[in-house]
Order: structure tokens, then sequence, then C-alpha cells
């Protein structure tokens, strides 16, 4: 019967997943929105951040090419949304596979800085790249339409993100228990140790960026339909920070971690938001509290009330 | 000729010599030990055979194939594992994902097949699960599954190491100090372990210090000194060798 019991989780989880359009009103809906967003961006910076261990912070950059690359197919081109997505994530996929050169040869703080620049030189290229992203006034991106339906209010928009975030998690889920996640986690834990086993460290990180690259890319696709209208500033540090808060708050290296995380993370501001400075002042609280007392994130609370560790094909 | 052949290596570390002239023989179904002080080149050695260090003179054969100048993963796939004299283990990883890792290149998972979950991958991984399972509890640590390998004493750890190395079956084995931290106990079922895995037709070389364990164990014994052969022979021709005992033996 557990099993039976274990099979019917998902799907009802999901069933759940898609009611609240129903009962919510439609500032609450445009909070659930964001929260699917960032728990898709999430889950892609823990893919290099906390599985491959890599210090990496190109993440607000992924974002960035994948909602420019989402606006620039549809809002200029006028491509199909689910076209303009693929799109979005195989760029995206593409610069995390540049990104991964300099992890290669760079470590640690070295790493953080270049990657760090890299997102800034891309918010440079935002602004001035005028022919492409029309600079700093930003990119309008129309509604989406899928298979025919007109994704035009937010209740319609958090069906389709339910569905990309739930693809996200099963394909990710798929991966990090597969050979593959294993390799990925292997070669954090010991580089040479990993090679010894006949794993390639180093395509094994390549693929690790490449991934978190193309989920990130999927994460700002959404986030461009979210918000209808881009602009480089967007793309900040304060992004990134906010993408580090949710992976960190979450817990490194756990899916569910990351979800948890954007759900704290995106709703949280909006109950505080009435009085002024106190966003900013839990956040940063939070952050400090996390790092000191509880490294493993939410995701760590969690497993401590309830060991609940499947994380390979057992059943 | 021998399964694994290393041929005048010599290897330099900014100007200083670490192996000069090496040439070793290890013949499938033998157990071969290189002893020697600290400092005299072992684990250069066996750096130098699975591809950490690049020798820059001579050859390190496998089954005839020169890898020399071949990255480590690549040398793994031909068949040679290798244990690390200082842990080479994934802490934050459990005992059965350590060793699951060793049998990376035998689970016959595709990337597109486990990100579909396709029936055929799943099984792929399940299989591997299977074969490893049955694998920790041939060794008997088949209950230890679900620990963290950092939580595990010393002993245990080696254990882990020695099971990951096997699961993909190699041809050549090379076991950096594998007695260390062992009880002797432990170290007795060791050389029944490593008598068994030569019985398989496995190539075993291996780094030890523990001079009893060596002589139990070995076909071939080789004594390095500042990076040079000192002796090579079998087991009772080192104990009789004198420049042996003056450099090694006797001191001990």
């Amino acid at each position: 019967m557990r099993v039976n019991a274990r099979r019917l989780l998902w799907p009802a989880v999901l069933i759940l997943a898609a009611l609240p359009p129903f009962f919510v009103n439609d500032y609450v809906q445009y909070i659930l929105n964001s929260v699917l967003v960032y728990a898709v961006v999430a889950v892609g910076f823990n893919i290099v951040l906390g599985y491959a261990g890599q210090l990496a912070f190109a993440n607000a950059a992924f974002f960035g090419v994948g909602a420019y690359t989402t606006a620039i197919c549809m809002g200029r081109w006028h491509w199909p949304f689910l076209l303009a997505l693929l799109a979005a994530a195989l760029v995206t996929a593409l610069v995390g596979l540049v990104v991964s050169l300099p992890a290669l040869r760079l470590r640690a703080y070295y790493l953080a800085i270049v990657t760090l620049a890299f997102g800034e030189l891309l918010r440079w290229g935002y602004i001035h790249a005028d022919w492409l992203t029309l600079g700093s006034s930003g990119l309008a991106v129309p509604a989406a339409s899928v298979f025919g339906l007109s994704l035009a209010s937010d209740r319609a928009r958090y069906w389709l993100f339910v569905c990309l975030t739930a693809l996200v998690l099963w394909g990710s889920a798929n991966l990090l228990r597969s050979r593959f996640g294993r390799a990925v986690v292997a070669v954090r834990e010991n580089e040479a140790a990993a090679a010894a086993m006949g794993i390639a460290p180093a395509l094994t990180k390549i693929g690790a960026f490449a991934w978190s690259g193309c989920i990130v890319g999927i994460g700002g696709a959404m986030f461009a339909l979210l918000l209808g209208r881009i602009n480089p500033e967007s793309f900040d540090l304060s992004q990134l920070l906010l993408h580090f808060g949710l992976v960190m708050i979450g817990g490194l290296g756990s899916l569910f971690g990351s979800v948890a995380g954007a759900v704290v993370l995106t709703a949280a501001p909006e109950l505080l938001r009435n009085v002024a400075g106190l966003e900013e002042i839990v956040f940063s609280l939070l952050l400090i509290g996390v790092l000191l007392f509880m490294p493993k994130g939410l995701a760590g609370l969690a497993a401590r009330a309830a060991v609940l560790r499947e994380r390979l094909y057992l059943g | 000729m021998a399964l694994l052949q290393v041929e005048s290596v010599g290897v330099v570390f900014g100007g200083l010599a670490a192996l000069t002239d090496v040439s070793l023989a290890v013949e499938a179904g033998t157990v071969c030990a290189v002893i020697g002080p600290n400092g005299a080149g072992k684990t250069t050695l066996f750096n130098a055979i699975s591809g950490y260090e690049r020798p820059q003179t001579g050859e390190v054969r496998l089954d005839g194939r020169v890898v020399t100048g071949l990255p480590p993963h690549a040398i793994s796939r031909l068949g040679l594992r290798r244990t690390f004299q200082n842990g080479g283990l994934f802490g934050d990883m459990t005992v059965l994902e350590n060793v699951m890792v060793g049998a990376d290149r035998s689970t016959r998972s595709t990337i597109q097949g486990v990100l579909l979950g396709l029936a055929r991958d799943r099984a792929a991984e399940r299989g591997a699960v299977a074969a490893v399972r049955a694998m920790l509890a041939r060794v008997g640590i088949d209950r230890l599954e679900q620990a963290r390998v950092r939580d595990l004493s010393f002993g245990q750890q080696r254990l882990v190491e020695i099971t990951r190395a096997l699961i993909s079956q190699p041809r050549v084995l090379l076991l950096d100090e594998p007695a260390v931290g062992l009880s002797q106990a432990e170290r007795d079922a060791l050389v029944t372990t490593l008598r068994e895995l030569a019985g398989q037709g496995i190539a075993v070389l291996l780094v030890e210090h523990v001079i009893d364990l060596v002589m139990a164990v070995s076909d071939r014994v080789m004594v390095l000194n500042f990076g040079r052969v000192l002796a090579e022979g079998t087991p009772a021709e080192m104990r009789a060798n004198q420049a042996v005992l003056e450099a090694y033996l006797g001191s001990a």
C-alpha cells in the first residue's frame, strides 16, 4: 500500500497546485506566479552552487539572457511563446557552457569575481545593444498564447507556470538521482577521485553549467511573461543577491529547499511591504541567521524533522 | 608482455628528480608491492601510472597500450582503478552512492533517457543499485549502505574505497597504503581479499608500509629509495638483500 500512496502523491500535489486561481484574488495570484518563477530560478542556481559546488555568480546573467531571448523572440520577431521558450532554454544553456570554461581553471573567489563581472558585462550589453534590446527603455513582451489558448491574465499564466515548474523539478530530480547527478556531486566532493572512477571532471562541470543555464533560462522566460516588460535594471546585483538568498535560505543541494526558499523569500516581502525598510532588514537577518545557525537551510530543517531521503531509483 | 608495464619512467618536480628510470612489470593474476622510506617516490609512481603526473621520460603500458599522457579518467576507462593514500572518498555521499559512482561507466543509462524517465534507463539505474548492493554484501558492509561516508571509521572508509574500485571489475588495481588504520583482523582479511583478486586474474600493485602484510601477500616486491629502484624480487629475496636491509627493513 505504501507504493500506491507514493504513486498518488505527485498527481495529488499537481491537482492541488492547479486550484489556487479559483480562490485567490489578483494580488495573491501575482505573488504565486512570482513564487513559481523564483522556484525555477532557485533550482537552476542550486545545480551550480549546491550540487556542483561552484562559486559562480552568473545566475542573474542567465536569468537576463532567458528573459531577453524571450522578449526579443516574442516582442520583436513575433515568435509563438513555446518557440521563444525553447530558444531561451537553448541560448541560456549555451551561455552556461561559456561560463563553465573559466570554471575549469578558476577556483572559489576568482571564479566568483569573473562570473560577477560577466553578469555586469551583460547588463552593459543590454543597455548599449539598442538595435536588439532597445537599450535602457526595455522591451515589451506580448501576452503568450499556447496551443491557441491566450494567456493574457495572471490566472491563465499561473497554469502554464505550474506546468513548467513541474517539468523542471521532475527532469532535474530524474537527472540528480541518476549517474549524471552523482557524477556532478562526486566531482564537487573530490575531483581526483571522480576522475579515477572514469568520470571526466571537465565535461561534468560543463554539463552542470549548461543544465543550470537551461533551467534559469526557462525561469527568465517566465519572468518576461510575468512582468510583460523587461529592462536591464531587472538583472542587476540585487537580483543576484535575491537568487543567492533563495538557494542559501532554501538549502544548498536540495530541490525541496529551492522551492521552500522561493516561497519564503517571495511571500515574506509582500507581508512586510507596509513598513518601510522592514523588507530589507528581514531579508538580511534571515540570510545571516540561516548561514550561522542552519547551514543546510530550510531543507536541512525538514530533513531533521522527517528523514525522507529517496535519492536513488529504488521503487 | 605484462598487463601493467612501467618502462624507465622519470618524473622531475622543479628540477628535483622524484623518480629516475623506474621500471616495473605486474603480470595478470599477481600482487606486486612497492616499499621504501617516506619520500622514496612511491605515490609519485602511482600518480605517474594513473595519469595524475605526466612522466618526463619513459612509458607506461596497460595491456600493451601506451597510456602515458592520457588524463586520469581515460586511463581509468581502460580498466585501471586506484585508491588514494589520504582518502579518495566522496565524504558527503552515502556508502551506496560512493560505490554507485564507481559503477558509473558500467551503468548503461543515457542522459536523455534519464531526463525523460524512460523505463529502459530507470531499469539500468536500478540494475546498478542491485549490483552495488550485492557487492556491498559480499564485502560485508551492506548494513552501512545509507551511512554518510564522512561518519565512518577509518577502516570502514578503506573498505568502501576498495569496494568502489572493485565494482568496475578493473584489470589493474593500484592500492595506496590500504592497510593504514586497519586492525590486525582487518589486515588479515585484506590479505585474503587481495589473493582472491589476484586469483581472478587482476594485476594488483600496492604501496604499503606494513611489512608483514607485504611479505604475506606479494608475489614480487620492489624497493624504491630516493626515486630509484633499489632492488626487486620475491619477498624472500628482499629479506635477504643487504642493501634493502640497510635502507629500509633494517631501520624498522
